[in-house]
């Protein structure tokens, strides 16, 4: 292990009250000012596109400010906001800013009981809900909340005439209530942006919490400011750094860091146009009609495109899959040798890539809707270098970058031109990184690193060390002593009873990269031999029973059809050639059911609660093991 | 900072994203995609250059066919469009066609003639008196639908032809006929060799450009407001009414429309013929029309050009038959000779394509269009 070159760190806002802090709510402002006309955001309303200018923007988020100030909202304050990705959430979550306040972000697929926890632990005193699905839930835990002294929905069918109750306003209500209060005092939220510091708490982000109850972590102004420094203007991500051309598609939670980077700061910092996806379902109808230039994805999402391109490609018609299957195989070929060379194409893979683009990639991209993809990106969770060889192969760029709530996602990215599959990338310049020597934990230190989480000293204590490290609970590695590679989850890792270290997510990977696994929960640990829970992918799985000619009811009687655990097998064959002995999958159980966030098995953000899994199919675990003694 | 309320507005175009749409209009625009802005042009520069590439008789078939397809139009309105199955068409092109021939003819003549051959004056003066006469049937056939409304507009067509038949002074009697119109617009003979274009290359270029006029006006109509109230009495007729679609009034506008089409191609077809008698607008020139709109595409406008230039093109090529097949004769007295061929062809076509290709020819278009559009995948 070497250690990196670490830079000096670059602290922002060091001089607090000095001067105007840097904030997005100025940015947004200065673009306003700037270049009023020029597109800022765009959403589909009754099927069609329409944009909002930086001056319209801008206007909102000022009256939502205002707003906020009417309602009694402090610096410091709470403000909850429950709602799918729209304008709105963009414009709710600057105007908290623009007042001082500090912005929540709840999952809209949280259920009530995770809503109650989340209003009640930060004590936001507004919340903005979407509709009546989401008032509803507000509304069951309301009785819990006191801090929560008004509710404001979006739409409001199902509720207006309906629904009464003395903390309910309308956002049409809530944004009068700001501009009224603007034309009485037109100076009030200027005053109180110029008194921003940079130690202000930005927002509350909530760890999605594969083990306890989530926690908040604390982004404070100056962390923000220090991500859109590092990763922004300084184009950690992309290169050129992105710029008021650049478009983005705006589809995961806004909840989450990786989303918030990609759409609130992107387009405040530098000015990218930020187009909302109706909602997950239509993501990949709206990729074909925006073609962002700049793409963030999770693993899943990733997996999930490349199962859809093998499916729609064995369901095409005999020409097609002919051609389909020689140009992925080149693109195969091309994506290997851009992995030997970092992501920089030589001379020859350009003419073949040229031919195979006329013939094949521009179709298939444009299908894809990343056709004018120049950066793309996936991180939130461990991805297998196949899927990213994939795209890199079709000509989409394709980067792992990694980083987490705890330090505003900055700590290391795969750069244009020098990507080492495999590993998250290198270190940012300005910041520090290093790996633990006793345990491997992988540790980072900037200006970036969180304030600590909310309400929770001990979970704070635990998180920073008292040189103000952040322990990150990572595992890694260096590789060629300028990338880093992650291992695994600390608490993930795996000992069997023979004492040897498995990282589960990379064998996980492995199997998830097949069009056929949808989940993959490894397990072994103090046990003889590992073995896998699998979870399938209805929709390919179910395609191929089809083809098969193999009848099926529901997922469970699918995944009880003797031929589809075979084909499983088959996968799981394949992946274990790979692995060393201790590495491989023994044995193996389809899960009966779909995993899901409502039954607690899956986090808002989609990732596995191994806890919950192992408890709630714990005769499934018993039959694993059933006749081993262990 | 201005403080006036700005709400979100309809987007600009986001340039090499044909899928974007920002508004509705450009949605539903004329041709609303790049490719197809530039096939209709690049089809329109060819047709305009045919006449300085193909003989005298190439072209006078071809501007008949034009003819035939202004025609095809109007029943692809009534029928393709609002759904409305009419057999009744040959009797409203013969509408046309005495209307503009009594107008342009002349006045000292055996038959009615006004001595008026200004093509600005008869044609509009042919497509509104049929379009007037289907406003008088209309109330009859807005009644009926499907099978009764076929049956009703067959009658139509004898009834018209027992008239056309007795009422010599404007035909010319049955067996006689008459002349059709005189093209000329004020002045410029159309049809009769100039200086520098022949008789046909002027037919050919007129007919073109009206085909292009009314091609236009159908496919513009199809997609307003009048043209999706059609489509929707076409789908549903019940639900339409519940959109509050008039259906009478809708019934109504459609046979108007599509008469008043019928008229100006009675008008042009006989006016590029020379002479016709009363017996032409007979049920098979209405189960032409029939085959053109069914053999093109229902319902779409450039379907139904396909279809009529196919159908008004086939007897060009049976024609060249009996020098292959020796056993089919070109004389009508022979048996089997080449018009029975033709009619039995016709008949063919209409099932063949109801059965193998029910979206037309322009369903064979779509389909190698789809085939290339959904390129890489099939789906």
């Amino acid at each position: 292990m070497s250690e990196p070159t670490p830079g000096p760190v670059t602290g922002a806002g060091s001089s607090p009250g000095a001067t105007p802090v840097i904030s997005p709510v100025t940015r947004i402002r200065d673009h306003a000012s700037a270049r009023p006309d020029a597109v800022a955001l765009r959403d589909k309303h009754l099927g069609i596109w329409r944009e909002w200018t930086w001056a319209s923007y801008w206007e909102h988020v000022e009256a939502a400010g205002h707003a906020y100030l009417a309602l009694g909202i402090a610096p410091g304050d709470r403000v909850a906001i429950h709602a799918e990705n729209r304008p709105e959430w963009l414009i709710a979550d600057m105007g908290a800013m623009a007042a001082r306040a500090a912005s929540v972000g709840v999952y809209p697929t949280n259920p009530a009981a995770e809503v109650g926890y989340l209003l009640a632990d930060s004590g936001a005193r507004v919340i903005l809900v979407e509709d009546q699905e989401q008032l509803d839930k507000t509304l069951a835990v309301v009785e819990e909340c006191p801090a929560l002294a008004h509710i404001v929905y979006l739409e409001p069918r199902g509720i207006r005439g309906r629904y009464s109750h003395d903390k309910l306003m309308s956002w049409e209500e809530f944004l009068e209530l700001g501009r009224r209060y603007r034309e009485d005092r037109p100076q009030a939220l200027g005053e109180v942006i110029a008194a921003q510091q940079s130690t202000d708490l930005a927002t509350l982000i909530y760890t999605s919490g594969t083990t306890g109850p989530p926690k908040g972590a604390q982004l404070t102004l100056a962390n923000v400011e220090f991500a859109i420094q590092i990763l922004v203007t300084q184009g950690a991500f992309t290169d050129p750094p992105p710029g008021p051309k650049d478009l983005s598609l705006s589809y995961l939670p806004l909840a989450h860091v990786a989303e918030r980077i990609f759409s609130t700061w992107f387009n405040a910092g530098a000015g990218t146009q930020v187009n909302f996806a109706e909602s997950i379902e239509t993501v990949p109808a709206n990729l074909r009609e925006i073609q962002p230039t700049i793409l963030f994805g999770v693993p899943r999402i990733w997996e999930k495109q490349l199962a859809g391109i093998e499916n729609r490609l064995s369901g095409a018609s005999w020409l097609k899959r002919r051609v389909g299957r020689f140009w992925l195989k080149v693109a195969d070929r091309l994506g290997h040798r851009l992995v030997e060379t970092g992501g920089a194409p030589t001379v020859a893979a350009r003419l073949t890539y040229a031919v195979g683009w006329v013939c094949y990639y521009r179709a298939l991209k444009d299908r894809l809707g990343m056709r004018k993809v120049r950066y793309a990106a996936s991180g939130a969770a461990p991805i297998a270098p196949d899927v990213l060889r994939f795209f890199m192969g079709i000509g989409v760029p394709m980067h792992e970058v990694y980083g987490m709530t705890e330090n505003t996602a900055v700590a290391t990215a795969n750069r244009p031109g020098r990507v080492r599959l495999g590993t998250v990338g290198e270190v940012h310049p300005g910041t520090e990184l290093r790996i633990d020597e006793l345990t491997g934990e992988i540790l980072t230190r900037h200006a970036g690193v969180f304030a600590g989480y909310w309400n929770k000293p001990d979970a704070t204590r635990a998180a920073l060390t008292e040189d103000g490290w952040l322990r990150t609970g990572d595992v890694g590695e260096w590789v060629e002593g300028t990338h880093l590679k992650i291992t695994d989850r600390m608490k993930d890792i795996i000992i069997t009873a023979g004492g040897k270290n498995i990282s589960p997510s990379q064998i996980e990977n492995e199997l998830k990269a097949s069009p056929y696994v949808r989940e993959a929960i490894v397990l072994g640990d103090g046990r003889r031999y590992l073995s896998a829970m699998i979870g399938i992918e209805l929709e390919t799985v179910g395609e191929w029973a089809q083809r098969q000619r193999i009848g099926y009811s529901t997922y469970r009687d699918l995944t009880e059809k003797p031929e589809v655990v075979e084909l499983v097998a088959g996968v799981v064959d394949e992946v274990n050639l790979r692995l060393a002995q201790v590495e491989q999958i023994k044995v193996f159980r389809l899960l009966p059911k779909e995993l899901d966030h409502e039954d607690g098995e899956l986090t808002a953000t989609q990732k596995v609660k191994r806890s919950a899994i192992e408890r709630s199919f714990h005769d499934l675990v018993d039959e694993l093991y059933a006749g081993s003694a262990s | 900072m201005t403080t006036t309320i700005q709400t979100p507005r309809r987007s600009r175009r986001l340039p090499g994203r044909p899928a974007f749409f920002g508004s509705y209009e450009q949605e539903i625009a004329l041709f609303n995609t790049r490719p197809k802005q530039i096939w209709v042009g690049v089809i329109i520069l060819v047709a305009f250059g045919l006449p300085f590439l193909l003989t005298d008789p190439t072209l006078e078939t071809l501007a008949i066919a034009f003819g035939f397809a202004i025609g095809a139009l109007g029943l692809n309105i009534i029928t393709g469009l609002a759904g409305q199955v009419s057999l009744g068409h040959a009797f409203f092109l013969g509408v046309g066609a005495y209307t503009a021939a009594a107008l342009s003819g002349d006045p000292e003549g055996r038959t009615i003639g006004f001595g008026i051959t200004n093509i600005a004056i008869w044609l509009p003066a042919a497509g509104l008196v049929a379009a007037l006469t289907g406003v008088v049937i209309a109330p009859i056939a807005t009644r009926l639908r499907g099978l009764y409304l076929a049956i009703v507009t067959l009658g139509l067509v004898f009834i018209g032809q027992h008239i056309f038949e007795e009422w010599s002074d404007l035909t010319g009697g049955a067996g006689v006929g008459r002349e059709g119109a005189r093209m000329e617009f004020f002045g410029l003979e159309l049809t009769r060799t100039g200086e520098i274009l022949s008789g046909d290359q002027k037919a050919y270029l007129t007919l073109l450009v009206l085909l292009l006029v009314f091609a236009l006006a159908a496919r513009n109509l199809a997609r307003s407001r009048v043209g999706r109230s059609f489509a929707a009495v076409r789908d549903r007729d019940m639900a339409a009414e519940m959109m509050a679609i008039n259906l009478p009034r809708t019934k109504t506008v459609a046979f108007a429309i599509s008469s008043f089409y019928a008229g100006c191609s009675g008008a042009l077809i006989y006016s590029l013929i020379g002479f016709f008698e009363p017996s032409s607008f007979n049920l098979l020139l209405s189960v032409q029309f029939i085959a053109m709109v069914l053999i093109g595409g229902a319902g779409t406008v450039s379907g139904t050009l396909m279809g009529a230039l196919f159908i008004s093109m086939l007897p060009t090529l049976t024609r060249q038959l009996p020098d292959y097949l020796t056993f089919i004769s070109g004389s009508p007295t022979d048996i089997p000779n080449i018009f029975q061929l033709q009619e039995v062809l016709y008949g063919l076509l209409i099932v063949g394509f109801l059965l193998f290709e029910p979206r037309g020819l322009f369903g064979i278009w779509i389909r190698i269009r789809n085939y290339w559009k959904s390129w890489p995948f099939s789906y």
